[in-house]
Parts: structure tokens; sequence; C-alpha cells
């Protein structure tokens, strides 16, 4: 890990979980947010634990952009429509076919997947501007295709869906995200931690020396793009049988925005930085009650900012305040 | 088939404004080596200026002086945010500029895009119509969409004067071809920069300001033009103003003949359509040149 920070990660310590930190600590680490997420519901109102849901939401969907933005530096901007479409896949296969919830889900995730491995292969021999920009019509074109389709998606009136757990209490499904989330973090420190997240941070930082090191570039760009498309597509899938409603504002281009907010915010391509990002940007909204509009312009103008004066985020912060409490090793 | 002539118009006008779009995105990618997100954003803001000019101060019949206006405004924002917040990402600090233009572009577009729901409301303005229906050798059109594709080949005129007729223009091609090369001659490559930042963005203000009475003015009305000028940009070749010109035409046109022989329903996934199509057969666009690596 250590060997393997580079020239662009200088500002930005990847604070993966195999960093040079003791066990101990580590494990230390890793308790204190999993207590909180497990044991705050409980002092929360039943609005405050869907908020902490929605939170949970942007969380895993901002793990998994992070993945393809942030560690191998392609930009997708679809993440908001590999959800939703594996929100309507699933509803879709249990409305339609019969399905029971939990195989809908799967065949969600799996829509999901499949389209992004068709954009990835289309796009991804490219320069990276070619999958931004197809990502970006793909998103647009499948939001008019909902809309557009309103016999079949019931367009702007919403399509009722079967609820993953039979009920809207959002304490039971609070638990379900935060182990979709546990499972996201997982699955990312996996695969960061392996020789494939070595390949993808060496062809972020130089394609062409990865490709001259025998590294097959577009096999590993596919690989994680279409990954992280599934990962989107599963917590939609999930999200919206929770919510039991889907529309087509659900892939609005605002939601792709709060997705890279939340990552920005937290700290870009730093382990836990889209988790503290969704929940810091979600909860200061709600609590300071602010409406949609006034949100996403502090948001907007705080992202500007950050990237002006700080690009390593919240997360970037907390490490370096931790290495003056002399917490963590100097990197 | 007595219908194909009205089909090719409606296509071929729709073309000339999509193609202001591309152009504008085109150009500030072929100085900047970036993608305007925000694109969408500042044809909103030609929408909204271009709506409030000619109901409160210059009134309807006063249409074709709102165009320029509403652009002379957007170019300054325009040179104004280069400035401010693009130029640096040239500066000796800065790595991964790819990833700070689209993060902040990104940001400036949303930031845009609900600073105007806060103060012009989620409202529909519709601005009065340009020139009443027009008949001609057996077509007849809406005179708005006329009006405004006339004054998209007239702008577009302008530009290609710029282009290839200044020495302005001759140092934008120079600077797009080869920055260091341009800057060894004298040309202050920065300051080009902000000029076609500023440009760029006052062509998506003219599709915007041009197409008010048609497209209506609210907050959110630059994201199908957007969507195609990107569309537009890959199909002709990315870099290529000449592909992005032929790339527009050809997409006013599959549109055209799409909504009549198909469904007029899906007008908007045509684009995607054609452009998957185009990077399936020819990922290098129509004018571009194959990628080249070491």
């Amino acid at each position: 890990m250590g060997k393997l920070r580079q020239v662009g990660a200088a500002s930005a310590p990847a604070a993966a979980p195999t960093g040079r930190l003791g066990r101990a600590v580590r494990r230390g680490w890793v308790i204190l947010p999993a207590g909180l997420a497990l044991a705050v519901p409980l002092f929360l109102s039943a609005y405050g634990v869907h908020v902490g849901i929605v939170a949970l939401y942007y969380a895993v969907l901002g793990i998994s952009w992070n993945l393809v933005a942030g560690y191998t530096g392609q930009f997708s901007l679809a993440h908001h429509a590999f959800a939703g479409l594996g929100a309507y896949a699933s509803a879709g296969a249990v409305l339609a076919l019969g399905f029971p919830v939990w195989a809908g889900i799967l065949a969600g995730t799996l829509a999901a997947a499949l389209s992004g491995y068709l954009l990835g292969s289309l796009t991804l021999r490219m320069r990276g501007i070619y999958l931004a920009i197809t990502t970006w019509a793909f998103a647009e074109s499948f939001r008019i295709l909902l809309s557009v389709n309103y016999q079949v998606t019931r367009g702007d009136m919403g399509l009722t869906v079967p609820l993953l757990l039979g009920t809207l209490d959002p304490l039971p499904n609070y638990y379900v995200f935060v182990g979709l989330t546990a499972g996201t973090l997982l699955l990312a420190a996996a695969v960061l931690g392996s020789k494939v997240g070595l390949r993808i941070r060496a062809i972020r930082d130089d394609e062409e020396a990865a490709a001259v090191r025998g590294i097959d570039v577009v096999r590993w760009k596919k690989f994680i793009f279409t990954l992280s498309a599934a990962v989107a597509g599963l917590a939609g899938a999930v999200y919206g049988h929770y919510i039991g409603l889907l529309a087509p504002s659900q892939v609005r281009f605002t939601e792709m925005a709060f997705i890279i907010i939340a990552v920005v915010l937290g700290g870009f391509r730093s382990f836990w930085g889209p988790v503290v990002g969704a929940v810091v940007a979600e909860g200061l909204a709600e609590a300071l009650r602010l409406s949609g509009e006034v949100r996403m312009v502090l948001f907007g103008l705080f992202v500007i900012l950050l990237m002006r004066a700080y690009p390593a985020g919240l997360v970037g912060l907390l490490s370096a305040l931790g290495r003056r409490l002399g917490l963590r090793p100097r990197p | 088939m007595g219908q194909l002539p009205q089909v090719v118009a409606a296509g071929l006008m729709m073309g000339a404004l999509y193609a202001l779009m591309a152009v504008g995105i085109t150009f500030i990618y072929s100085l900047m080596k970036m993608i305007n997100w925000a694109m969408g954003e500042f044809y909103m803001l030609g929408s909204y200026a271009q709506f409030v000019l000619i109901t409160l101060v210059l009134g309807p019949s006063l249409w074709f002086l709102g165009v320029p206006l509403s652009m002379v405004g957007v170019f300054l924002l325009g040179l104004a945010i280069q400035k401010g917040l693009l130029a640096p990402m040239f500066g000796p600090e800065a790595d991964r500029r790819d990833e700070y233009a689209t993060i902040v572009t990104i940001a400036l577009s949303v930031l845009m895009q609900n600073l105007a729901t806060i103060l012009a409301g989620p409202y529909q303005w519709s601005p009065p119509e340009y020139l009443p229906l027009v008949t001609a050798g057996g077509i007849s059109v809406n005179g708005s969409r006329l009006a405004a594709a006339a004054g998209a080949l007239v702008l577009l005129g302008a530009f290609y004067f710029l282009v290839r007729r200044t020495w302005l223009g001759l140092a934008f091609l120079g600077a797009a071809q080869n920055r260091v090369g341009a800057e060894v001659a004298g040309i202050d490559v920065r300051r080009l920069d902000g000029l076609a930042f500023g440009i760029g963005v006052a062509l998506a203000a003219a599709a915007g300001a041009l197409l008010a009475p048609v497209f209506l003015v609210y907050p959110t009305n630059g994201a199908v033009s957007t969507v195609k000028g990107f569309e537009i940009i890959v199909i002709g070749g990315l870099g290529s103003l000449t592909g992005s010109v032929v790339a527009a035409f050809l997409l006013g046109l599959v549109e055209s003949f799409g909504s009549v022989f198909i469904s007029p329903a899906y007008q908007d996934l045509y684009g995607f359509v054609f452009l998957i199509a185009m990077l399936f057969l020819r990922p290098q666009g129509i004018f571009g040149e194959r990628e080249r690596r070491v």
C-alpha cells in the first residue's frame, strides 16, 4: 500500500484498511462507526431513522462510484441510473413475472451489471471522456424512457412495488441498509486490498505505464465498472422495495450530483470518504431543515470551494487531525 | 411522401440549433480539453435573460436584439467563471485536470440550476412567439422555430468567420492543435482559454435564447439540448468543429424522420440510439481520427 502511493494521492491519503496501523487500532476504528450505526437509530424518531436509511443508500452508491471514479480514474455519470434500473427491473420481475422480492432484487442487480458491462465494452477502450459522455446520455435517455412509457412505468404518477420486509416501519429496514453498507465496504476492501486493487490504481495513475507492465487495462476497467454498476443496481433495488414507490424523478441528474457531492465532501479516493460524506451531507441538510434547492446550492458552493482549497475532504481532515494527535503514523 | 420536404425542413431547423450547442461544447473541449457539464445551465441562463429582455425591456418584436444581449451577458459570466474556477487547473500545482474540471462543472451546474429555482421558481415561463406560422411552397412551419433556426445559422456563420478568417481564430486553432507550440509562438494561451470558454457558453446561451418560445423557460430546460450536444460531439468526432456541425444536422434529420416514421414519443431517444450505433461501428466519430497511443 505504502509503496504504491503516487503523486496524485499525495494530498488524499488512501485510508484503506490495509494501512500501516496496528491490527488492534484498526479493529478499534471499525468498532466505533459500527457501534454508532447500530445504536444511534434506537434513539431517533421514525423520520430520523428514515433519514439514516437515505444516508446509507447514498453511502453505498458513493462507495461504488468511488471505486470507479476515485480508484480507477473513470468518471461514470450513470450510477443513479443504474440504481433506478435496478429498482425498475426488480419491480418488473416482481410485478410482471411474479418473482419473490429477493429474486427481483437479484434480477435488478444483474440488469444493472449487464448494462454497465455493455456501456463499458463500448467506451472503456477509449479515453475516459467517452465513458462520462455515454453514461450521462444513457442516464438521461433512461429517465426519458421511463417518463415516455407511462403505460408501463406509470411515469410520474409512481409505480407501487411490494415491500421488502412487508412493513414501512423504517427501523428493521434500517438494519437491512446497515448490512448492505457493511457488505459494500467489505467488498470494496477486498477489491482494493487484492491485486485487482493495485491494478486499478496503476491504471488511474498512468494508463500507458500500466499497459506496458502487462496489465490488461480494458479488462480491469470493465470489471470494476461492471461490479460498481451491480452494487448501484442492488442498492437501488433494495431502496425501491423499502420506499415502495418508484418514479422517474429518482433518475434526475441531481441524484448523481448528490452522490458526487457526498463523495467529494467526505474525501474523494478515500475508503471511508463516501460513508462520512453521505452521513454528514444528509444529516446536516435534515438537521438544518433546508429545502431541497437551498441544500443543493450550498453543497454545490461547498464542493467548489473544497475542490479549490482542500480536495482531501473530511476524511483527509480527520486523518490529519489524527496524525497531529499522534494516533496515526505520518505518511 | 408529400410530407417529405416538411420533415426535412423540420430536421434541418433543429439541426441548426443543436449545432450551436455542439459547437460550443467542442470549442471549449478543443482548447481546454475538458467537458463543461454545466452547458445546460448556460443555455438556461440564456433563455431566462431573453425572456426578461423581451417581456420587460425590449418588447417581443425586438427578439433579435435580445439574443445578442443575452449572449454578451453569459459571455461575461463565462469569462469570470473560467478565470475564478477553471483557470487554476492549469496552474503548476494542479494534477488530474479531468477530475477537477468534471467535479467543479457538475457542482456549478447543480448550483446554478437550484439557484434559478430559488430565484425564479419552478414555473414554466412562456415568452411570446417570435413570428407567426409561416407557409411557403406548400410547407408550413412554426414561425418561432424558423426564426430560431435562422438566428442559429447567422451565429454559426459568424463563428465560422471568427475561427477561419481572423487572427484570433487562427490562434484558437493553433492552440487547439498544440498548446505548447502556440505558447512558444508567443500566444497567450490562458487568455484564449478564457475567451473560448466565454464564447462556448455564449453559444449555449444563444440556443437557449432562440429556443425560449419553443421549449419554454424553466430551471431544467437545458437538459435535453445538452444531452443532444454531448451525443453530437461524440458522433461527429471529439474535437472536430466540422464534425459537430455535420452530426448536429444529421441528428436533427434522424429525429425528424424517426418521429414521423416510428413514433414522436421517442424523439429524445433517437440520439442515444444513434450514439450507441456510432460507438459500435465507428467509435472515433464521423470526422474524428482514430486515437493513437504510445
